[in-house]
């Protein structure tokens, strides 16, 4: 059989039609924010711009986010995001938790894990350089400094009881 | 020249195979999930040696394995299993925990 335009066109508007129907009361229903991290304006700045999309419950749905099968990879994938990190929750967060994850987010910061490829090529903005990078990093040795300081300060408190 | 190429293909098979077998020759340790905690909570394996933890969900929710000092996260489905694979760990205590619960007591992997 040969493939003319024509069947080119029919496979084109089956496969729209489905997605229409597929994507059909797609809702992204995102959780209300508990505890937010309280970053300086600069560094919220740049959270907000690469990291807050998978990693809070503030996440900017764009449209293809709206359209199956793009928007259940994309449930799954921000679904992943908050429950490995969750800056809307970072209050909440245990003092160990929130040691580990500031070391996790210092490791995959410095070795350019984050934000992934995937979501760069669609959302060019996020990338990190050299001037958020800096500053970002900073602040992440300042809050396990300091997450640190707290935490040895409440063992000497335990101890001392 | 023909030959040559075919021999150079045969050892680079044969050493893939070698590599193969020499990690499925590795140490399996059984880490469960359950009850909102690791079971066992403290693993003990010999220094310096490579090794696999064969780590089964046996909860009703995902859980990710990780650890830090480990450089390993693994997400694991409910009622799956799935398979880490470390390196020779010097001797030392390293700590692991499930990053989707915070609640759930650390474990400790011992090489000694």
């Amino acid at each position: 059989m040969k493939i003319n335009k024509q069947h080119v066109a029919a496979i084109l508007a089956v496969a729209g039609l489905t997605m229409v129907g597929l994507s059909r009361g797609i809702r992204h229903e995102d959780p209300p924010i508990r505890d937010d991290a309280a970053a300086p304006p600069k560094i919220a700045a740049i959270l907000i711009r690469s990291c807050y999309d998978c990693h809070s419950n503030e996440t900017r749905w764009p449209w293809y986010g709206y359209v199956a099968p793009f928007s259940w990879w994309m449930e799954r994938e921000v679904e992943l995001g908050r429950k490995q990190l969750n800056f809307s929750e970072w209050g909440s967060y245990y003092q160990s938790t929130k040691i580990r994850k500031l070391q996790w987010i210092d490791r995959t910061l410095s070795q350019e894990n984050m934000p992934p490829w995937s979501y760069r090529i669609l959302h060019p903005q996020a990338a990190l350089n050299q001037t958020d990078l800096v500053p970002l990093l900073q602040w992440i040795e300042s809050e396990l400094a300091s997450q640190r300081s707290q935490q040895n300060t409440n063992a000497s408190k335990e101890h001392s009881k | 020249m023909k030959h040559s190429r075919i021999i150079i293909t045969l050892l680079f098979l044969f050493a893939i195979a070698l590599a193969r077998r020499a990690q499925a020759d590795d140490a399996v340790v059984e880490l469960r999930f359950e009850n909102r905690r690791f079971i066992p909570q403290t693993i003990t394996v010999p220094a310096n040696q490579p090794f696999k933890i064969k780590i089964t969900n046996s909860s009703k929710e995902a859980i990710e394995f990780e650890s830090f000092k480990l450089n390993r996260e693994k997400v694991v489905g409910p009622g799956e299993s799935v398979i880490v694979v470390l390196p020779a760990l010097r001797p030392g205590s390293y700590d692991f925990y499930d990053d989707f619960h915070q609640d759930v007591p650390e474990g400790t992997i011992t090489a000694k």
